[in-house]
């Protein structure tokens, strides 16, 4: 049992959040409003490898596991979580490429990207799975993205990549403008690509969860981060808020939800990174950061009252970003669905089913 | 990072799972049916001490350095124990709650003395530590118990209640202060053995929980013990160091009390979810969703109170964790023994049913060691500087 960061990992961490600090939160309103990064950004985002974190060696990726993006990802969202998304091309996709068929499916969507206009490959989790033989038509009301290279579809046990007749409707979004935003619809499009087994698209849904759980650590933690310490700077009744009771004990319970949901995103992470399934684990990790992300963002800008609903502060961008994220990867309910099947099944939650091993 | 168990925590826990379903169950319900506690020559204290039970974990001459990993193996086996009954878990004889303070402060002669029959002991033996006051609970700087030295031995004077087996304990490990006006700098603990004069009025206190342990309160009136009683003898460093003593004893322990509390809450939610597989329940969406949530309440509380004991093993301050791992072991506990009450229904109204007890007694965890609000209270000193 060891809950330190490995010395390269943690060098990475440190980059990482370097790299935010100086080019995502200073400009986070910026890409809000240009709704895009800019070409500078992303390449060198790319040179410092943050790219092809998990991109398989053979591609010249780092081939690191689901721990290490979750905390890279925690600390770009922390400073823009929208840059974050916009940066990251394949996002959650990769994941069905990277469990059903490895590097060669990631090569085409990395390949489908790279064109002269920068692009996103999309993922949409399902209910059911797809016939990939059927023409596929749906619409789908929002997906943080503009210029749209690909579709990936998530069955339950099935995943289908459609590349052509994509049509996009630009919408002006809730939050994560800076990633784009686009209502996106397919009529009769075909599957170019389709793998099927249930393992892979188990554990393509799960890393997709902890995807979206651990950029909604990242701003779940700016809020608690900045409104303590507005709280501690700003006086009433003759001495700082956060010294009255009501707002001490509201900073404490944002904290220790935060480090609880963070606890459970690297555990899962964790479990993943040892090859375990880790569904009920990924499901119960991002249902945790989606119901923290209920009063956390409405606490931070409690906290700066009048102050926090302008735009002025972040917080206001931090409440609306961190539910906006909560939808993705099926959001919440797609998440208790999976918890609850596992839990209908008889998986014991809690007795100790941790891997065992002679570790120490 | 890494969350692997190590297989000798592993055994370790499974023996504690096979004594807790053999033993420490049915002596808990039983004592809860019996409404107090186990007496002293309850045949269980004695298969316990066979068992293995009630030993110190002092040897002379040996290094005081623990074990590596010592205090996360040993938050497992409190989750563990405290599944089974948490109230029996402390009524277990040994050393209990003073052998970490005397490990650590003791002379080489008080070890001897005092943890040296808990060795190899001949009969089930029982020690305790008594800080707690009738007027000073969460605010352990404002006890009121005095010492005064007077001529060779120390006179103490005060009444201490709520302490885990205070009347059957061979010695107490008592807190007072040599001066109430300098707070917290002048604590100081004692050892009072048992029978020493001044030491008596021992009530054995009628509780809604955790029946299977005494929980009581005592007067020391004029009180004499010898100077030599003086946890650490008179050499050791003055200041806060009595007091502070006292409260390292609290920040090791938090994390375990935090853990029994998990095991409790474990426990309840076990209870809940076999009642809902057998009942048919667990297909309704309402029930499996409440079963989630509870289960990813209490996982997230483990997590934190491993987080707690891992830094006590790796020598790092953990105040703020051990507050934390406190703080919502105790919440979680009370809401899987709640939930667990909803799902079980007319059936957890009998009062015959392990929920309904396990409702009762995880209600002492958010009180016991510092209430749930001390523990925010302490969180918000170290997050927002709240001023004490």
């Amino acid at each position: 049992m060891d809950f330190r960061i490995e010395d390269e990992l943690h060098l990475l961490v440190e980059t990482t959040a370097l790299f935010g600090a100086q080019k995502l939160a200073s400009n986070e309103r910026v890409h809000e409003h240009q709704r895009s990064v800019g070409d500078n950004l992303q390449d060198a985002y790319t040179e410092m490898g943050l790219a092809d974190l998990e991109t398989p060696d053979s591609l010249e990726g780092a081939e690191l596991g689901s721990l290490a993006k979750c905390l890279v990802n925690e600390e770009l969202a922390a400073c823009d979580v929208g840059a974050a998304i916009a940066l990251d091309r394949l996002g959650p996709a990769l994941y069905p490429a990277l469990e059903f068929q490895g590097a060669a499916a990631v090569a085409h969507l990395q390949d489908l990207c790279n064109g002269s206009i920068p692009r996103r490959v999309v993922l949409v989790i399902e209910e059911t799975d797809r016939d990939p033989h059927q023409p596929i038509s749906l619409h789908v009301d929002w997906v943080p993205a503009q210029d749209v290279a690909a579709l990936m579809l998530l069955g339950p046990t099935r995943a289908c990549l459609v590349v052509d007749g994509i049509e996009t409707q630009p919408l002006p979004a809730s939050g994560l403008r800076a990633a784009g935003a686009s209502a996106l619809t397919l009529t009769d499009a075909l599957a170019t690509e389709h793998w099927t087994d249930p393992a892979a698209a188990s554990r393509a849904q799960a890393r997709s969860r902890l995807w979206v759980a651990s950029m909604m650590l990242g701003v779940l933690r700016a809020t608690c981060d900045f409104s303590r310490r507005y709280a501690g700077e700003r006086e009433t009744f003759g001495k700082p808020i956060a010294h009255h009771q009501g707002l001490a004990f509201l900073i404490v319970e944002m904290n220790m939800a935060l480090e609880a949901a963070r606890l459970l995103v690297h555990e899962a992470a964790w479990r993943l990174d040892q090859g375990e399934e880790a569904s009920l684990e990924s499901a119960s990790a991002l249902i945790e950061c989606i119901e923290s992300a209920r009063w956390i963002g409405p606490s931070g800008v409690q906290i700066l009252g009048g102050h926090g609903f302008m735009a002025d502060y972040p917080v206001e961008k931090h409440m609306r970003e961190v539910r906006t994220l909560g939808l993705m990867a099926g959001g919440l309910d797609a998440a208790l669905e999976t918890a609850g099947r596992k839990l209908e099944a008889g998986a014991p939650p809690l007795d100790i089913a941790m891997p065992t091993g002679e570790g120490e | 990072m890494d969350f692997l168990i190590p297989q000798e925590t592993l055994k370790a826990v499974e023996e504690v799972r096979k004594w807790g379903r053999d033993a420490m169950r049915p002596a808990g319900l039983e004592a809860d049916r019996l409404g107090s506690p186990l007496p002293v020559d309850h045949p269980y204290f004695h298969r316990s001490l066979e068992h293995g039970e009630g030993r110190t974990k002092w040897r002379p001459g040996a290094s005081a350095a623990g074990r590596p990993g010592a205090a996360v193996h040993a938050m497992w086996l409190a989750e563990e124990g405290a599944y089974w009954d948490r109230g029996v878990m402390v009524a277990n004889p040994g050393p209990g709650l003073p052998e970490a303070s005397v490990l650590a402060q003791g002379t080489e002669e008080q070890k001897e003395k005092y943890l040296g029959p808990f060795i190899e002991p001949d009969r089930p033996r029982w020690a305790c530590f008594a800080m707690t006051e009738p007027s000073a609970g969460s605010d352990a700087a404002a006890i009121k118990t005095t010492a005064h030295k007077d001529g060779h031995a120390w006179v103490l004077n005060g009444a201490k209640c709520f302490i885990g087996g205070a009347s059957r304990s061979d010695w107490i490990l008592v807190q007072a202060t040599l001066d109430a006006s300098q707070g917290r700098n002048a604590q100081r603990s004692f050892f009072v053995e048992q029978g020493t004069p001044g030491l008596g009025d021992f009530k054995i206190e009628k509780k809604m929980g955790l029946k299977a342990y005494e929980s009581t309160s005592f007067t020391l009136q004029s009180c004499r013990v010898p100077l030599e009683n003086l946890l650490g003898g008179e050499s050791r460093p003055k200041g806060q160091a009595g007091f502070k003593t006292a409260m390292r004893t609290f920040n090791a322990g938090r994390p375990i009390i935090g853990a029994m509390a998990v095991g409790m809450g474990r426990a309840a939610l076990d209870e809940a979810i076999h009642f809902a597989q057998e009942t048919g329940l667990i297909k309704r969406e309402r029930i499996r969703d409440r079963i989630e949530c509870m289960s990813r309440k209490i996982r997230s509380a483990r997590l934190i109170c491993l987080r707690a004991c891992w830094l006590v093993d790796q020598q790092r301050p953990n105040v703020m964790e051990a507050s934390m791992a406190k703080a919502l072991g105790a919440q979680v506990s009370q809401q899987a023994a709640g939930l667990g009450l909803e799902i079980l229904g007319n059936v957890a109204g009998t009062g015959t049913h392990l929920i309904e007890k396990l409702y009762r007694d995880t209600k002492a965890m958010d009180i016991v060691e510092g209430t749930g609000q001390i523990q925010r209270v302490i969180m918000a000193r170290q997050l927002v500087g709240l001023p004490r």
